[in-house]
């Protein structure tokens, strides 16, 4: 190897560091037997993982949030697919246009779209529940859903829909036994990539969550306003090898790339 | 033949009603619509509305008003505009560096390095930010070490803005180097060789040939990172506290401490439109440069 291809190995395994290290720093410290937060490490223990599980309220956001994150991803992947095919399928008028528009959502803070929701569902005197907070993350998972779902319309064989309704299928059949198992990994891809990004996120639903409706990164929020401990740290492993586990098995079984 | 304006707008929109075109964007659109543009729309209308906490009987524009008197909020403004363009800065230097060896590179080495760049995406912000606030403390495993053997004094990262930089620069950093590095792999590797055989230096192989064509993608990378760096919440409340208030995070304040939504609606309208003004100045300034 030529010394300059080392040296652009080496300066791109520090920024990939640089890009990783936190999160695995968060994974070595919820083994940390100290009681402060931060602190050096002083002795391996479990401890943390063991308090986590019979912390109710820690449990009970984690429910909450794979609620609230598999509906919006369905919806999402659902209104990504119909609004991606008809963007792709037909040649329609102002389609880029068309196509902005739904990936406007992209372009807005989260925060603010939290408090714009906010207004509007007082507007209407809408109690904050689990379905304000689904309707939220689904306008803002749906733009991530649409590109995925975009990229594997646009390697789609359409001719092969022809095919199916010139051998007699009508739409709906063509749909579930040509077009749905043919675009099947995207939109998996499109599906998990929604779910992880509303599972994870804070800013949208910090002024949307209620007693009952509070999430996974609310409940983190709240506890570290009143401390930190290593207990927040387990949490947060929990999320990173989660979403460790999501990365390798998109890459390694439905060969998707979120980025890139 | 000629066809007409008029023949064109009506086949354009027979086949907008063409029935499974419609059907299919629809639901997206009304989403879109209902669960952002009419509440964008109220905040704004809000934010022109009477305040009792200030004061202000309006409608009108009391609550910017207020906002504009006041050298602390004005401050927050200057602090969300620095930052961002600092982190915005920070990433583009790291990213395209990095971009272009991804390039150089590719192959299952690269295909590793894309993966560990998603990977923070995925884990999400507070996550990560946790992690800085592990690393960054005085007594964390960077400066720990330092600090007891007497090399560093206490660095006191935490609740500064280099922290929430530091923040914002691994937080956008993988957009900007993928953004950069779909640009990047586009140019031929043929165009590159000719330009050797015809004598020329790496550098003006650089300069001549590789940065005004990668151009469009470090524009997009700016304005990614931007967006990114300006909306961020997470960071610049963990990182900064309290005395390093952007408005994202005054925003939380209005609403989360002091409940007082108008103000609030006041400042994320505020946050948009510099955001907007800002993203208009350096697309208008790079037109030139993209084209």
């Amino acid at each position: 190897m030529s010394p300059s291809r080392v040296a652009s190995r080496m300066f791109l395994g520090l920024v990939v560091l640089f890009v990783v290290g936190p999160a695995a720093m968060v994974i070595v410290d919820s083994f940390n037997g100290a009681t402060s937060f931060p602190s050096p490490f002083q002795s391996a223990t479990l401890h943390w993982y063991v308090d986590l599980v019979h912390h109710d309220e820690f449990v009970a956001s984690m429910r909450v949030s794979g609620i609230v994150a598999v509906l919006a991803a369905t919806c999402a992947t659902a209104l990504g697919f119909f609004a991606g095919y008809a963007l792709i399928r037909y040649q329609l008028p102002g389609r880029n246009a068309i196509q902005t528009f739904l990936l406007g959502p992209l372009l807005v803070p989260q925060i603010v779209i939290g408090l714009a929701e906010l207004q509007l569902f007082s507007l209407w005197g809408v109690e904050l529940n689990l379905g304000v907070l689904v309707a939220a993350h689904t306008v803002y998972v749906m733009p991530f859903a649409l590109r995925v779902i975009m990229a594997s319309l646009a390697r789609f064989d359409f001719t092969l829909e022809e095919a199916a309704y010139s051998l007699g299928a009508g739409r709906l059949r063509t749909l579930r036994h040509v077009t749905l198992p043919l675009l099947g990994s995207g939109l998996i891809g499109a599906f998990v990539f929604a779910f992880i990004l509303s599972f994870v996120n804070l800013p949208l639903s910090l002024f949307l969550t209620n007693a009952r409706s509070t999430t996974l990164p609310i409940m983190m929020f709240a506890y570290m306003e009143s401390r930190i401990d290593p207990l927040i740290a387990a949490v947060a492993s929990v999320v990173v090898i989660a979403a460790i586990a999501t990365t390798l098995l998109l890459e390694r079984v439905f060969r998707l790339r979120l980025l890139g | 033949m000629t066809v007409s304006p008029v023949e064109i707008t009506t086949a354009g929109v027979a086949n907008l009603l063409r029935r499974p075109a419609l059907f299919g964007l629809l639901p997206a659109i009304v989403a879109v619509v209902t669960l952002l543009v009419v509440p964008l729309a109220a905040t704004f209308w809000l934010s022109l509305s009477p305040n009792v906490l200030i004061k202000f009987t309006g409608p009108g524009l009391g609550n910017y008003g207020y906002l504009f008197g006041k050298p602390y909020y004005v401050g927050v403004l200057l602090r969300t505009l620095n930052l961002s363009f600092m982190a915005t800065l920070g990433a583009l230097l790291i990213g395209y560096p990095a971009a272009w060896a991804l390039k150089v590179l590719s192959s299952r080495f690269g295909g590793t390095v894309v993966i560990g760049l998603t990977f923070p995406i995925l884990a999400g912000p507070l996550v990560v930010v946790l992690g800085w606030m592990i690393l960054l403390s005085d007594g964390g495993p960077l400066f720990g070490p330092l600090v007891r053997w007497g090399i560093i004094g206490r660095p006191h990262l935490l609740g500064t803005q280099t922290a929430i930089v530091i923040g914002l620069v691994q937080f956008t950093l993988p957009f900007v180097i993928l953004t950069i590095y779909s640009v990047l792999k586009q140019i031929p590797d043929d165009l590159i060789e000719a330009a050797r055989s015809l004598g020329a230096g790496g550098a003006q192989i650089f300069v001549r040939v590789i940065w005004p064509l990668s151009l469009p993608g470090v524009v997009s990378a700016t304005l990614i990172a931007f967006s990114l760096a300006a909306s961020a919440y997470v960071s610049p409340h963990y990182l900064g506290g309290e005395t390093q208030q952007t408005l994202t995070t005054l925003v939380g304040e209005f609403i989360l401490a002091t409940y007082n939504s108008q103000m609030a609606a006041a400042v994320a309208i505020v946050l948009l439109a510099v955001m907007a003004i800002v993203i208009l100045i350096f697309t208008t300034l790079t037109a030139r440069l993209v084209r």
